[in-house]
């Protein structure tokens, strides 16, 4: 007990002493586990919220659509219900294909259902706003309603007939919007399309009033809700329902049809949070090679009053997995407070959205992989080190790299101290250039989701009404980009200001040979910039390539002139962002730092 | 050079450190004169102000007051890139603790500030190539710092001082952390130096050191309270040490 104490005194002390440090390990930690929480919990939150909604609507297990209408089809979809396996139905009823207009002038494709101005058994809309169908009202599924902008008291024109808005609703017993339509008219494919309900009477009259196309559903409740899925399988070849050319719809397809909205948003999520990650190791490992020396006299001072391996690692890993187990901690709220708006880009479906158990255990791995990635290595090197020398420990001794001196005296002052300070640390230099890497690469991606045409999800792909997926896409990959560039900032200004604070004496004695302040500066500056060109100029095509593995169908590639765009001003703002610290560290005294490193 | 011939002059020199009650008074109204071609050395107890005073003399620090002249030119108002010219072309130090390179060869550290002073990277080797020889050093030369001995790391940091031919070497506790073997090795260097005609502050608290100056200064509490002439022990030439070891043309 002593010794937890001990462990954890020790690590809040040193906590507290870099405040800065671990406040950078909080954020960067935050960030990667959020987004990867996230990520990897958006299918399973969809398959929650439908669960919920179905729950909430008393969904059907399966619903069977025919492409024709009139009495010999409602006959043979009703003779459904004698089976023995059928515990429950709705319908049959029609299904009407129409074109809806809002007061803006919206205009999208609607099927309206014919539904009975009382509560059914089975698929019981559950209303939202307003009140159910009554004669001459509408009521809007939801997702439908916010995507139109309409709410209850509007009017809506349906085939050229004025509706007032009498309620929103939702329904688990089709797919969230846009795919209202299950089927198209007469059984051939929908287009993106919206839900609407009215009475029944209603319904035929709008489908009389000008010959609309109508289809026929029912929707069953099975006495085995798990084998909706093999359902139709059992109906025999010529049970009447095989000759009215029926469609069946299982809950689980319905389920999974839900899916498709996020089927880009989860591959975003889950990569961006991978390299948030690795930007985050990235910037912590600089941090705690920083700190290496400092770290090994510790770990002396420990030694020599009897601290054995064991209290050594722990104290210097504590500090770090507490800030990585509080960023994970942190990032997991953010995740469940995000979780609805991600999860859920339409608003079809009700229900709680929480990140699953596998994605919260993902995430603490990912934190806890963080700070120990960052730290063991030198943890390792102080624990290794004998005590005397650990307590006279100085910073690591960079290798000799004879030809790249001789190439660097060939260039002028900054470019031949930016290329000896570069070659300090190789390892280091690979980190600052994949770290570059990762931002250009999520830049490109996202130019190059924004170069593409998309079909809106109004009237002949009008766009109007914006496709949501395509635009739930672009709003997930600005957020990671944005997360992504602020910790490639926060990285810049790390690795600068460790370069600067590592190369502090040398720098100080190039000083005392005549370098000027401003040749420092612009040497430090020359560090980051010379691995990050590799970088930006390999994460444009590397950006792209993600796109192309995401992407179905025509791709236009976005123009070459916004790719070596944002190589260029990836370069410009890393040159820019360096100059502060370069600055700093380079304004700093050379006598005093000269007599520090002799102290 | 001024017109009293003095390399180095410094005028009322003050510089304090903190304030009120834990004001340090390093260096308290000291005026100096070295002529060109003497060798000064300064001694005194540690803490009396002779590094803060070596660091005023070259550029390192700004004073509190007073004025500092190098070659006839006045430092102490000058901008940080002006100093970083003029400690280029002007002036070498050598440092207790030798602050060499630790990734750079003895060659390519002797190289660094004739680089930096815009030497073709040829002429840089040719002028290292030189001075290490003089040194005693020439088979060294690619040895990194933490494969020679403080002698020889010491003689590296000489060589590095002169390699821009200066007007003059300031050179803080040279052999301060040298064994009686590589003292004698940097003495006989600074010997050579003296007869060669450079001007050399050196501060020190190694009275066989001292023993070589013309002229020595004792400082106390960041005060001058002793200035001796002391007999020349050898004759010197004429010229700088540039034109002894051959680097002019």
């Amino acid at each position: 007990m002593g010794s937890v104490v001990l462990v954890l005194r020790l690590a809040l002390a040193d906590a507290r002493r870099h405040r800065t440090q671990a406040a950078m390990l909080l954020l960067a930690v935050t960030v990667a586990t959020a987004t990867m929480a996230i990520g990897l919990s958006l299918h399973g939150v969809s398959d929650a919220l439908y669960a919920q909604t179905r729950a909430a609507t008393a969904g059907p297990d399966v619903v069977v659509l025919s492409g024709e209408s009139g009495p010999e089809v409602s006959a043979a979809l009703a003779s459904l219900t004698d089976r023995a396996d059928v515990v429950a139905h709705h319908g049959p009823y029609r299904i009407v294909y129409a074109d809806l207009t809002t007061r803006d002038s919206v205009s999208s494709p609607v099927v309206v259902h014919g539904f009975a101005e009382t509560p059914n058994a089975v698929n019981r809309p559950l209303v939202t706003a307003g009140r159910w169908v009554r004669p001459g009202g509408t009521v809007l599924e939801r997702g439908f309603a916010v995507a139109l902008g309409v709410d209850v008291g509007d009017r809506v024109t349906i085939a050229g007939r004025s509706y007032p808005v009498v309620g929103i609703a939702v329904t688990a017993a089709t797919s969230i919007y846009p795919w209202g339509a299950q089927i198209g008219p007469y059984g051939g494919p929908s287009d993106y399309t919206g839900l609407a309900w009215m009475t029944r009477s209603d319904a035929r009259a709008l489908a009389a009033s000008r010959r609309l196309p109508v289809t026929t559903a029912i929707d069953l409740r099975l006495r085995d809700p798990a084998a909706a899925e093999t359902f139709r399988h059992t109906v025999a070849d010529d049970h009447p329902v095989r000759v009215v050319r029926s469609t069946f719809r299982s809950w689980q397809f319905t389920a999974h049809h839900d899916k498709v909205i996020l089927r880009n948003a989860q591959p975003i999520m889950v990569i961006g949070g991978w390299l948030l990650g690795f930007l985050a190791v990235s910037g912590v490992a600089t941090l705690a090679a920083g700190r290496v020396a400092e770290q090994t006299r510790r770990a002396g001072l420990l030694k020599a009053v009897g601290a054995g391996p064991g209290l050594i690692a722990a104290v210097l890993l504590t500090e770090y997995l507490g800030a990585a187990l509080a960023g994970d901690a942190l990032g997991l709220t953010i995740a469940r407070l995000a979780m609805p708006a991600v999860a859920a880009p339409t608003a079809s479906r009700i229900g709680d959205a929480e990140p699953t158990v596998t994605a919260v255990i993902a995430a603490t791995v990912l934190a806890v992989a963080v700070a120990v990635l960052s730290t063991l290595g030198p943890t390792l090197r102080a624990m290794r080190t004998a005590t005397v020398p650990a307590l006279a420990a100085s910073a690591h001794q960079p290798r000799r790299r004879p030809r790249l001196n001789a190439l660097s005296a060939l260039l002028p002052t900054p470019l031949l101290l930016g290329l000896r300070l570069t070659a300090r640390r190789p390892g280091r230099a690979v980190l600052q250039a994949c770290s570059t890497a990762t931002t250009v690469v999520a830049i490109t991606a996202l130019l190059a989701v924004h170069a593409q045409r998309e079909r809106g999800y109004g009237l002949d792909g009008s766009t109007a009404l914006p496709n949501l997926r395509g635009l739930h896409d672009r709003r997930l990959m600005i957020a990671i980009t944005v997360l992504l560039i602020a910790l490639a900032i926060v990285n810049i200004l790390t690795f600068t200001w460790t370069t600067a604070m590592e190369a502090r004496a040398t720098m100080a004695i190039v000083r005392t040979l005549g370098a000027t302040p401003g040749q420092v500066a612009a040497g430090l500056s020359a560090a980051q910039l010379l691995p990050s060109l590799p970088g930006a100029v390999l994460g444009v095509p590397l950006g792209f390539l993600m796109y192309l593995s995401f992407r179905v169908g025509n791709t236009i590639p976005p123009r070459l002139s916004w790719m070596a765009g944002v190589a260029l001003a990836t370069l410009v703002v890393t040159a820019a962002l360096t100059v502060l610290p370069a600055r700093l560290a380079a304004r700093r005294s050379v006598a005093a730092t000269l007599s520090a490193e002799t102290a | 050079m001024n017109r009293s011939g003095a390399v180095l002059r410094a005028r009322g020199l003050v510089k304090h450190y903190g304030r009120g009650q834990s004001l340090v008074r390093a260096v308290d109204e000291v005026d100096l004169e070295v002529p060109e071609g003497q060798t000064l050395a300064v001694m005194g107890p540690s803490g009396c102000g002779k590094s803060t005073l070596l660091h005023l003399l070259g550029g390192l620090e700004r004073p509190t007051a007073g004025e500092v002249w190098v070659a006839g030119r006045r430092i102490d108002t000058l901008g940080e890139r002006a100093l970083a010219r003029m400690r280029r072309r002007s002036v070498g130090f050598v440092f207790q603790a030798f602050h060499l390179v630790e990734e750079l060869s003895a060659a390519e550290n002797v190289e660094l500030p004739a680089l930096l002073a815009g030497h073709s990277p040829r002429e840089a080797r040719r002028r290292a190539g030189l001075l290490l020889e003089r040194v005693g050093l020439a088979g060294r030369a690619r040895h990194l710092p933490s494969r020679l001995s403080g002698g020889q790391r010491q003689r590296v940091a000489i060589a590095r001082a002169l390699v821009n031919d200066p007007l003059v070497v300031l050179a803080d506790e040279p052999t301060g952390n040298l064994d009686t073997a590589a003292t004698l090795d940097v003495l006989r260097i600074f010997e050579d130096l003296r007869a060669a005609g450079q001007t050399l502050v050196i501060v020190t608290h190694d009275e066989r050191v001292a023993a070589t100056a013309d002229r020595l200064v004792s400082m106390r509490d960041g005060m001058f309270v002793d200035d001796t002439r002391l007999a020349a022990a050898q004759p010197r030439g004429l010229g700088g040490l540039g034109g002894l070891l051959g680097l002019e043309g």
